[in-house]
């Protein structure tokens, strides 16, 4: 039921055009094989070390030169990281991958498909940081592991629709059928962003309430929420290096280079 | 004196650090199975090719 990703391309099978036609076609499929080649040898460019870089920079700003919190002590500096990937997580690629989705719906674009299921994917490994270092920070808090308040539970289940969403494209071979049906889901995941940001004013949560992305300035110490600052920078340069990467081998993967589409659904 | 509960800090950087390694690492090998999923195409388009000529 696969369907080919491009029929227009098949540089072997001679066609009506000749022999003449064949041997331009196959020597353009070559040139587009190597440069796609070229770029699978380098995923990742200059961007993802620079990131890579920044957040490395952050751990040890965060580690040493980030005052310990009076009442909560060195566990609080868990909010540097557990706080910039869920803002990295919900407002760039969830919000990313539901844009891309209404406008992949209206134009068609397969552009705008790819866009979105990579956003998803990348935002995926955010949340799972933001749901392991959330814990993490709790635990020593509050007492416990877990609460089953409004905002951890929202989240938690925006992870598992996201995780759906990824499922649900390995499982439909057919292109258009797939990206409708994830661009449908992705926009009813969209919709969760709004609650779960609104959550922990609608219900009574054990989670803190925001205190940088509110009305109000945020109550913080200025080298504390430098260091917050830092790590949302930095944070959401390594989201839009991680998301270039995996767009690019969603493109070749999409371009069916490999065997005729089949690769489509591989990578 | 704040309470002393480092350990919870160490665990979830070290935490951060795999969940993200783990994924670049996870795009670098779907990228070099793809690679070799394309080398092995050109391959088999350069002997069919061959195939064809000696036909031919």
């Amino acid at each position: 039921m696969a369907m080919p990703a491009h029929t227009e391309r098949s540089p072997t099978d001679g066609g009506a055009g000749g022999p003449a036609q064949a041997g331009t076609a196959r020597e353009t499929d070559d040139a587009a094989r190597a440069a796609a080649l070229a770029q699978l040898a380098r995923p990742y460019g200059l961007l993802f070390w620079v990131a890579v870089a920044a957040v490395i920079a952050t751990l040890v700003r965060i580690a040493f030169f980030t005052p310990i919190e009076a009442s909560q002590g060195p566990a609080q500096k868990i909010f540097y990281i557990h706080v910039p990937a869920a803002v990295t997580a919900l407002y760039l690629a969830f919000a990313l991958m539901a844009v891309a989705s209404v406008l992949y719906l209206w134009l068609r674009d397969p552009k705008l498909d790819r866009v979105a299921s990579t956003s998803a994917e990348v935002g995926l490994a955010f949340t799972t940081v933001v749901l392991v270092t959330g814990p993490l920070w709790a635990k020593p808090v509050w007492g416990t592991w877990w609460s089953g308040d409004a905002r951890l539970t929202s989240t938690l289940f925006l992870w598992l629709i996201i995780l759906g969403y990824l499922i649900l494209r390995q499982a439909v071979d057919d292109r258009a059928q797939r990206a409708r049906y994830s661009a449908v889901l992705a926009i009813l995941a969209g919709l969760l962003i709004p609650f779960i940001h609104l959550s922990v004013y609608l219900f009574r949560t054990l989670h803190p309430r925001p205190i940088v992305l509110k009305p109000s300035a945020p109550s913080l110490p200025p080298e504390m929420l430098t260091t917050l600052l830092m790590s949302f920078a930095s944070f959401a340069l390594l989201f839009v290096a991680l998301l270039l990467a995996r767009y690019r081998l969603a493109t070749i993967a999409d371009e069916g280079l490999a065997d005729g589409g089949a690769a489509a659904r591989g990578a | 004196m704040p309470p002393e509960n480092s350990g919870y800090a160490y665990a979830a950087y070290a935490a951060e650090i795999t969940v993200y390694t783990v994924y670049v690492i996870s795009v670098w090998w779907r990228g070099r199975t793809l690679a070799a999923r394309i080398r092995a195409a050109t391959g088999a388009d350069r002997s069919r090719s061959e195939r064809d000529v000696t036909a031919a």
